[in-house]
């Protein structure tokens, strides 16, 4: 009979908490820091690496090269990408590379390069959103190009990152991790994922959820815009025009 | 974006807009996008901005009887159908990724010829003027055309008596650039009024703010029920400074002549449209752009 763990050493565990567990979007939010505390408990002190992951929600997107077409630069037709989560973040201790074997992180997710970012392999045409003939995949051979090029246009804009010294260790067995929401971060349930990594595999996971919602006035508009669009273009158009003849009105008395 | 920009923007384009007696929106939509506001939600609040600054314009105009309803009414029937038009064909280039492209060209093509052709009239008005010519007189002849044509109407304040089939087709095209460019059409109106319709000068601007209420209150009405991309906060804070700049400015136009105000708007037309449209010819430095999944 095998036994896989020495019974007089006990498995390690990780544990972890967000600081904030709700981030309120008004109309002056510019982005918020989160700080995520944790802590290693293992009294074997085995040498750890801890890997944070945090996800937003889910988007498909759209992604389009320019071409050069009589003399003027125009985009193809857009690829649609699936499974793109709206919002990346992977933070560890070390490069994650040499944390764990591409096998473990591609299984798990970790790390920009592992992202399960997906267009279709096979071109077929379909109608989407009302419009016919949309191409779903054509890419063939340049398919790295354009899903890397999904990666480098969302960590511009901030919404991936990919920090291999964003977890340190503050004292013995306590780790700190930050997550910056930019202005940008989509609205939805966040999860955030910590894994304790021992000898290049995963030995403890905690799972921490976040949400990130609209707050205050903007709240109001965006369900208003949502749920009535045509009542909200009609309130629009009607503040337009009350003060349109507001100003005309007040100038001429004076 | 912060609050306090978007008035003083809102203001500096409304003065622009009282000078010139124009909507202002061609120069508003520009600046917006240069600011990284996404181009399809730019165009469809500036729409909303224009109906006010608009709105403040045409007050004035009414009680100087210098707006022929009539015509604006028939311009607006045919305004409204472009709207329709408009709103659909830039829901089906947005969904098509290239929505874009084509608000680009659009101005420069518009902006490019409007502007030069404005620019080369009013150069040529003012050195007359310089030698001591005598105004170029207008030529009165109407062209046949308008006269051969079926459905006539009568415009008592414009002195016309003519087919609503131009006015109809004027005002179509018109309703379909406003949705597409986010602007009000002054810039196209006023010169074919002049030019093919041959209304008499005192009540073109005002018929033309008239007919830029209706169309744009439609195109935003249309894009928030269709396209869910006006952003009210957005609009508000730019009219609010709007409507206040855009009384300023109609003060301060009385100071200059009108073709030397003419030139002036010719040349921020040509270089509004110059700046919109050459990006499309030089090599992007990023070759790939992202949309949102639903466009």
């Amino acid at each position: 009979m095998a036994i896989l763990v020495p019974p007089e050493i006990p498995p390690a565990a990780v544990s972890a908490a967000l600081t904030t567990t709700n981030v309120r979007v008004t109309s002056s939010f510019r982005g918020a820091r989160i700080v995520l505390y944790g802590a290693v408990f293992d009294p074997a002190e085995r040498p750890s690496d801890v890997v944070v992951i945090v996800r937003g929600p889910d988007a498909p997107l759209r992604l389009a090269r320019k071409t050069k077409v009589a003399g003027i630069w125009v985009n193809s037709r857009p690829v649609v990408f699936e499974g793109a989560p709206g919002f990346y973040m992977a933070a560890s201790t070390k490069p994650l590379g040499e944390i764990a074997s591409f096998g473990t992180l591609r299984r798990l997710g970790a790390g920009v390069d592992h992202l399960a970012i997906n267009a279709p392999l096979e071109e077929r045409i379909e109608t989407r959103y009302g419009v016919r003939d949309v191409v779903v995949s054509r890419l063939g051979q340049d398919y790295l190009d354009w899903r890397r090029a999904v990666v480098r246009l969302k960590e511009e804009s901030g919404l991936y990152a990919a920090d291999d010294r964003g977890v340190s260790f503050v004292d013995k067995g306590l780790f700190r991790a930050e997550i910056d929401l930019p202005t940008a971060a989509p609205i939805g349930v966040y999860t955030a994922e910590i894994f304790l990594f021992q000898n290049g595999q995963p030995v403890s996971r905690r799972m921490r959820g976040l949400t990130v919602e609209k707050a205050g006035i903007e709240r109001a508009l965006y369900l208003f815009a949502h749920n009535r669009p045509w009542s909200y273009g009609l309130a629009s158009v009607a503040i337009a025009l009350a003060a349109g003849w507001a100003a005309s009105v007040a100038f001429r008395r004076n | 974006m912060n609050a306090p920009v978007l008035i003083a923007l809102g203001a500096a384009v409304g003065f622009i807009s009282g000078l010139f007696g124009i909507g202002g929106g061609f120069l508003m939509t520009p600046v917006l996008i240069f600011l990284g506001i996404p181009p399809v939600v730019a165009v469809a609040s500036e729409a909303n901005h224009v109906a006010a600054s608009s709105t403040s314009g045409v007050i004035s105009y009414t009680r100087r009887k210098a707006v022929d309803f009539r015509m604006g009414g028939v311009l607006a029937a045919g305004g409204a159908v472009g709207s329709f038009i408009g709103v659909e064909i830039f829901r089906w280039l947005r969904l098509l990724g290239q929505a874009d492209l084509v608000v680009s060209l659009s101005y420069l093509i518009f902006l490019g010829v409007i502007g030069a052709l404005m620019f080369s009239e009013s150069l040529s008005s003012i050195l007359r003027r310089r030698r001591g010519e005598a105004p170029k007189r207008r030529k009165d002849r109407r062209p046949p055309w308008l006269y051969g044509l079926p459905f006539k109407m009568r415009f008592p304040r414009s002195r016309l008596y003519i087919s609503v089939i131009p006015p109809i087709t004027l005002g179509v095209f018109v309703g379909i650039l406003s949705a597409i460019m986010g602007v009000g059409g002054g810039f196209v109106l006023v010169p074919a009024m002049v030019y093919i319709l041959r209304m008499p000068a005192g009540v073109v601007v005002g018929t033309s703010l008239f007919q830029i209420i209706i169309t744009t209150s439609l195109t935003s009405v249309l894009q928030a029920g269709r396209n869910q991309t006006v952003d009210v906060v957005l609009a508000t804070l730019l009219l609010i400074g709007g409507v206040l700049g855009a009384q300023v400015g109609a003060r301060a136009s009385s100071r200059f002549r009108a073709e030397e105000l003419r030139a002036l708007l010719a040349l921020i037309v040509l270089a509004v449209g110059l700046r919109m449209g050459l990006g499309l010819f030089f090599t992007p430095a990023e070759p790939f752009v992202l949309m949102a999944g639903n466009g």
